[in-house]
């Protein structure tokens, strides 16, 4: 059982990895979802997170102020981002496709032009560092907290989403906009809601993961490629499909980390395209017409 | 008109254009076509930093030659071009600055593979290429060519100088963290040599993807292994990344940690905790020589908002390459490829003019630059915020030199390289 005693760490930690992928994917799908808009933005949104946070550690605030506050301020900017993709509704997705991409260059350009190019660092309070052991094997504090924090978000998202009035109109939105608006919901702002929704948890997973990735301007790539991915993996608007995604990234990821080291990155595209081979919707997609 | 009419006329007319004329003419003489460099340097991806980096060195040399009126009476003109730490687009740029933009020289690298991909290019065109700062040891030998000059210590030069005195030090058995690409590859190659040949033994060595970041599974699998060094040939974002995890859970002061070369670039602003570890490099701002306060200084003089405050092994090697190359057009008194690299094939520097312990030379066969390689680690009594790397020692080229490197090494003739003169 030698080899079961050390997979297991392993798993784990694709488990703790997974639930962060999730995290990042879930603002992404949000905005997908409803809005069926691919926003390419999301990556630097997540960046502008991280270095909002930072800022406002500079001005003396604390690690949780930052973490509550940077993510509503970055909300603010996608809702700039979502009164610009205005024009672009009901029009072929590559205006939306195109103007998202601008705004990611524009972002990460800002970010530069105020931070700088160099690499920065969130700095997490003392009670988050250090490391504990875990089974004797060491293991980041940090990471432990980013996991919970984690799992909290999705389920404070779920329950959004499926207990809230709010949560009932953006899924109707998803599914039939048309017949949202005919019930006289106003749904420019539930778009812009939405947005402004997806886009703070885009920042919100910047700031748990910087402190684990480190903070650079084009930090947001690194995010967005896996984001997609997995809610392509998930199927595209489904939430838990979303969650499994990004939890089987994880653990694929993690355990070919550990195990054939050199395959760890690409491990998650095998992953995309075994399943999409077999289940072109993904994993809890819904079925097409076509399909029926 | 009467014939005296005629004569004032022209004679008012030479006196107004005639000096124009002349003028004109001086005027064109003394405009010559200026001298382009392309700059391949990344801006983006993984060493994107240090791109950044070197073009900054490159760029002092260059504007304190234009400050004496250039080279050859030319004006230099200095064009950058993005690479994106991305071998495709390392190719694209050099064929593009040497066919579009008249490009005479072409310098920067970082990424071994980068590097690589622009030299062949070089190479079809004769384009002198300066390799300012990547480290694989296959660049100055299997992949080296005729007009590829390579500045920085390779992965053989530093492994030499660390590998023997860490095993003496902290154990014989070592793991490997390997960044999967050309460079680590061949640096990681080079260290499992010298760890064998000593009687160590390499347990395990594990291959970290490019662009890897988070490190939690490397991390868990080392402790598995307990080996009694690690050796990582990580670089660029990666190696931040890793340092910030390694910091994170304590493991830097769990395990000997040996870092084949530390960029400047990639640790600067990671706070002190994240300097663990001993590491190579080749400069450091706080030498104890003779004209490196002065140097530092220009630095800061010059580029006073950057976000480096102090000057690094990177930029050092931007600066002296490009500075060498600049006088060699001097001393050829041409901008011919060929004579260009007559010039530089076995040239000789002194220690004095490289702010470094020793001399440093062109090695002929391999055309690598054989310089200082300088043993670091954290400095725990630092005279200033920056003076984070403590000097441990100092090692003379002819002790690190990589014996493998002329073998591998076949440059192509000189009548095999195409000869220009921009």
């Amino acid at each position: 059982m030698d080899w079961l005693a050390n997979l297991l760490p392993h798993l784990l930690n694709g488990v703790s990895l997974g639930l962060l992928f999730a995290l990042i994917a879930l603002g992404f799908m949000l905005i997908v979802g409803v809005m069926e808009v691919i926003n390419l933005a999301h990556g630097s949104l997540f960046a502008l997170g991280a270095y909002t946070a930072i800022a406002l550690i500079t001005y003396k605030f604390n690690f949780y102020v930052a973490f509550l506050v940077a993510p509503l301020l970055v909300a603010l900017v996608g809702m700039a981002l979502e009164l610009c993709l205005r024009r672009t509704y009901g029009k072929d997705a590559l205006y939306g496709l195109l103007l998202t991409f601008g705004a990611a260059l524009v972002i990460e350009e800002i970010i530069r032009l105020a931070w700088g190019s160099g690499e920065k660092q969130l700095m997490v309070p003392a009670e988050l560092s250090g490391a504990m052991v875990v089974g004797g094997l060491i293991y980041a504090k940090y990471r432990l907290f980013a996991s919970l924090a984690a799992i909290a978000l999705i389920f404070a998202l779920y329950l959004f989403l499926e207990k809230t009035p709010y949560g009932a109109m953006i899924k109707a939105g998803a599914h039939d906009s048309e017949m949202v608006r005919a019930l006289g919901i106003n749904l420019t702002r539930l778009r812009l809601f939405v947005f402004a929704l997806g886009t703070a948890l885009a920042a919100i997973a910047g700031i748990v993961l910087a402190p684990i990735w480190g903070v650079r301007p084009h930090m947001g790539v690194d995010a967005v490629v896996p984001a997609f991915l997995i809610i392509v993996l998930g199927g595209v608007g489904s939430f838990w499909g979303a969650v499994a995604g990004g939890l089987m990234v994880g653990i694929v990821v993690g355990v070919t980390g550990a195990y054939a080291s050199e395959w760890s990155l690409l491990s998650m595209y095998l992953l995309l395209i075994a399943l999409v081979t077999f289940r072109a919707r993904g994993l809890a997609g819904r079925k097409t017409a076509l399909e029926n | 008109m009467k014939r005296r009419q005629v004569v004032k006329a022209l004679a008012a007319g030479a006196a107004f254009y005639g000096p124009w004329k002349v003028n004109h003419v001086w005027a064109q003489a003394a405009q010559k076509k200026p001298l382009v460099i392309g700059l391949t340097m990344d801006a983006s991806g993984q060493y994107g930093a240090s791109g950044a980096d070197e073009r900054l060195g490159a760029m002092l040399a260059i504007r304190e030659f234009n400050e004496k009126g250039g080279v050859l009476g030319r004006r230099i003109e200095a064009l950058h071009m993005d690479t994106e730490t991305t071998p495709a687009t390392g190719s694209r740029v050099a064929e593009r600055m040497i066919t579009r933009n008249e490009a005479a020289f072409l310098i920067g690298g970082v990424h071994s593979g980068v590097a690589n991909a622009i030299s062949q290019v070089a190479q079809k065109y004769g384009t002198v290429y300066f390799n300012t700062n990547s480290s694989s040891p296959t660049e100055s030998g299997k992949d080296c060519h005729r007009v590829k000059f390579v500045w920085d210590g390779n992965g053989t030069n530093f492994a030499h100088a660390i590998v023997k005195n860490a095993m003496k030090v902290n154990g014989r058995n070592w793991v490997l963290l390997t960044n999967d690409y050309v460079w680590g590859h061949n640096t990681s190659k080079a260290m499992r040599g010298i760890i064998e040949a000593n009687g160590g033994k390499v347990v395990e060595e594990l291959l970290v993807p490019q662009n890897t970041r988070d490190f939690t599974s490397y991390l868990l699998k080392l402790q598995q292994l307990r080996p009694n060094v690690i050796g990582t040939a990580v670089g660029g974002d990666d190696i931040k990344a890793l340092r910030q995890q390694v910091v994170q859970t304590k493991l830097d002061r769990s395990y000997a940690w040996i870092n084949n070369q530390q960029d400047w670039p990639d640790v600067y602003g990671l706070g002190p905790d994240a300097v663990f570890g001993v590491f190579g490099t080749t400069w450091y701002y706080r030498l104890d020589l003779p004209g490196v306060k002065e140097f530092v200084a220009k630095y800061q003089k010059t580029y006073p908002g950057v976000q480096i405050k102090v000057p690094g092994n990177v930029f050092h090697n931007g600066y002296m390459a490009t500075r060498e190359l600049l006088r060699c057009i001097e001393e050829a008194g041409s901008t011919n490829n060929l004579a260009v690299i007559k010039k530089l094939e076995g040239r000789r520097m002194s220690a004095a003019d490289r702010l470094q312990h020793h001399d440093a030379w062109i090695d002929p066969n391999t055309h690598q630059c054989q310089q200082s390689i300088y043993m670091a680690a954290y400095n725990d009594k630092p005279a200033e915020p920056d003076d984070i790397f403590r000097i441990m020692s100092q090692v003379p080229p002819q002790e690190v030199a990589d014996q493998d490197a002329p073998k591998a090494c076949k440059l192509e003739s000189y009548a095999q390289t195409p000869s220009y003169e921009q």
